[in-house]
């Protein structure tokens, strides 16, 4: 499931992007490092989609490194027990398949016969969440659930 | 009275499922003779006619070697079915038990001949009610929902395990199980092969893909589920009543022990008894103080209390009656008797404090009574002046008490409708109308007592 969320980060700017586009440095170095990373807590970070607050940096003694404290709005993914994705097929082994829905790795078991590469829905039947990252099991053996486009026929 | 219900539970899960438990250890082998199976059954049977009792005693009582019997509780204390309380003491000392005892079942005789200081240890248990109704509903949620997630095939996590060192593993750690050499599931510590681990339930054929296989298999569990529906259908019928009873319950052993005495004390009015096996217990005495009773103390309460002990069972209220209870006609109020007219806080705590609950009935009965004499007193004494006229002061004629003519009787009459909806008080009236004659000066007087107690038993049958 999606959502769009505020959150907060403490970000380390060197003092030689100090100056006029202090404030686009701050952001872009905040799109760098927080797009696509994946906390167990909110889940995958897909986009910044504003600045919410900007607030007063702290010079670090020895080093100059100022310290912001970012509010930012992003969207974010997370996966849920019992919710339905699609996903595609990235690898099949006799166990199973693993599948890919974005960012998130999806493995089904006892189901050989697919094709890698094809498209299916699938409903999460259990996470696995650490710190920095969420793993899912999911099934699709439910109505409605299954193979929706093959490889091979487009 | 939902012991009845909750001892029926007790035996029926006792057949359900403990019926083929053996004492014995299973690395044992069963010979025909040796074979105790049931022992279980006849243990939780035996326990459902006691509270607390000494293992040794109801060792003796099943003609069962000690050993045997403390193996068969150990397993159900295990299984949570019975609490189990060990404790240090005297010979002398378990008198406390023995006297708790003869105040519950006053079969047993006490052990009052040996008197050894040699401290021994003596084990006591009792079945655990409450625990026993979770248990059994957990068990049953657990069985149901096993056999259905397995028929739907859903929310089963598949399990691999290593076959080289018995490792295991479930579908969440695929991702970590991946070897890069080949497709296939590693273990982690001894990189063999995993194999997927077969469901335990049906025996499954090899080969997921096989239909045939799959059906066959999902016939066999849905049989599986049916029968365990029908087979159980007595317990989840008894689970089903007992459900919003409250479980009996006989405390720790300690206040087990201090309620019976307690009761014994009352009941004998020997104060003695106690104090006596109290005092060989070893170890501090207990700070434990009984549980905490509020009396209001009226005069005359002493002999009424004796009498209403002996009352018919009193109408519960609607709302404390409930499926499955056993009770009297005259308890569900099928009579239509309002005995406890305003309902006055009969929580639900109180009904196991049946002296507590006396008590308050006694308390309730004399507040309306009061009630009710003070608004007549006062009707009448209005009645009087009004008549003062004739001044007939010593003899207010019961010709003329009962008209409705009289403004003030009629309030009366309302007042007394609002207060406890019986028409059974109108009847009455002409009783009390003899102490009236006797005190008339006073306003809201003490009814004698003659006169009280008539007052009361036509308050419980009418």
């Amino acid at each position: 499931m999606f959502f769009h969320i505020v959150l907060e980060r403490n970000m380390q700017l060197h003092p030689r992007h100090f100056g006029r586009e202090l404030r686009e440095k701050l952001v872009s170095k905040l799109m760098k490092d927080v797009e696509g990373t994946c906390s167990g807590r909110h889940g995958f970070v897909v986009a910044i989609t504003g600045i919410e607050d900007i607030g007063k940096g702290i010079i670090r003694d020895g080093t100059g490194f100022v310290t912001f404290p970012v509010k930012y709005l992003c969207v974010v993914f997370r996966p849920f027990k019992g919710e339905i994705l699609e996903a595609t097929v990235t690898m099949v082994n006799k166990m199973g398949f693993f599948a890919e829905a974005g960012p998130v790795q999806i493995f089904v078991s006892n189901h050989v016969k697919i094709q890698k590469d094809s498209e299916v829905r699938l409903k999460i039947i259990g996470t696995r969440v650490n710190a920095t990252e969420i793993f899912c099991i999911g099934t699709i053996k439910d109505d409605f659930l299954g193979v929706i486009s093959d490889p091979a026929g487009s | 009275m939902s012991l009845e219900s909750f001892n029926k539970l007790v035996k029926l899960t006792a057949r359900a499922f403990y019926d083929d438990i053996t004492a014995k250890g299973d690395n044992q082998p069963k010979s025909g003779r040796s074979d105790n199976r049931g022992i279980a059954v006849v243990v939780l049977d035996a326990l459902t006619r006691r509270q607390w009792v000494r293992e040794e005693d109801l060792a003796k009582d099943l003609k069962l070697h000690l050993k045997q019997l403390r193996r068969t509780l150990r397993f159900f204390e295990e299984e949570k079915l019975v609490t189990r309380d060990h404790r240090k003491e005297t010979a002398k000392g378990a008198k406390a038990y023995s006297a708790a005892v003869a105040a519950t079942a006053d079969s047993l005789p006490g052990r009052e001949g040996e008197e050894k200081i040699k401290l021994h240890t003596h084990s006591y248990c009792c079945l655990d009610y409450a625990q026993i109704h979770d248990v059994v509903r957990y068990r049953l949620h657990r069985m149901r929902k096993k056999l259905k997630d397995e028929l739907d095939n859903k929310n089963t996590v598949q399990e691999y395990v290593c076959p080289k060192c018995g490792k295991r593993y479930n579908a969440l750690d695929a991702i970590r199980l991946i070897s890069f050499e080949d497709d296939g599931f590693h273990c982690e510590s001894c990189n063999t092969e995993l194999v997927a681990e077969s469901d335990k339930l049906a025996s499954q054929d090899i080969g997921d893909g096989d239909d045939n296989a799959r059906r066959r298999r999902r016939e066999k569990l849905r049989d599986l589920l049916q029968k365990l529906e029908v087979e159980l259908k007595p317990l989840t019928d008894i689970l089903h009543r007992v459900k919003d009873l409250e479980a009996p319950d006989y405390g720790t052993l300690q206040a087990w022990e201090l309620r019976a005495s307690a009761v014994a004390r009352a009941s004998n009015s020997d104060p003695n008894a106690n104090d006596s096996s109290r005092s060989g217990m070893s170890g501090t005495p207990m700070p434990f103080l009984g549980e905490t009773k509020i009396e209001v103390a009226f005069s005359g309460v002493e002999e009424k209390e004796i009498k209403a002990e002996s009352a018919p069972l009193k109408q519960l209220p609607p709302w404390m009656i409930k499926e499955g209870m056993n009770l009297t006609n005259e308890q569900r109020g099928v009579v239509m008797q309002e005995s406890n007219a305003d309902g006055t806080s009969l929580s639900m705590d109180d009904q196991k404090d049946e002296k507590k609950l006396i008590n308050q009935e006694v308390d309730d009965k004399k507040k309306l009574q009061e009630e009710y004499f003070k608004a007549y007193y006062e009707a009448l004494l209005q009645q009087q002046r009004a008549q003062e006229a004739t001044n007939i002061k010593e003899d207010p004629s019961i010709d003329n008490f009962p008209t409705d003519a009289d403004p003030s009787n009629s309030r009366k009459r309302q007042r007394e409708d609002d207060e406890e909806g019986d028409v059974e008080w109108e009847e009455e009236t002409p009783a009390p109308v003899e102490t009236f004659k006797v005190d008339l000066n006073v306003e809201a007087a003490e009814p004698s007592g003659d006169d009280e107690d008539d007052d009361g038993i036509d308050w419980e049958e009418g």
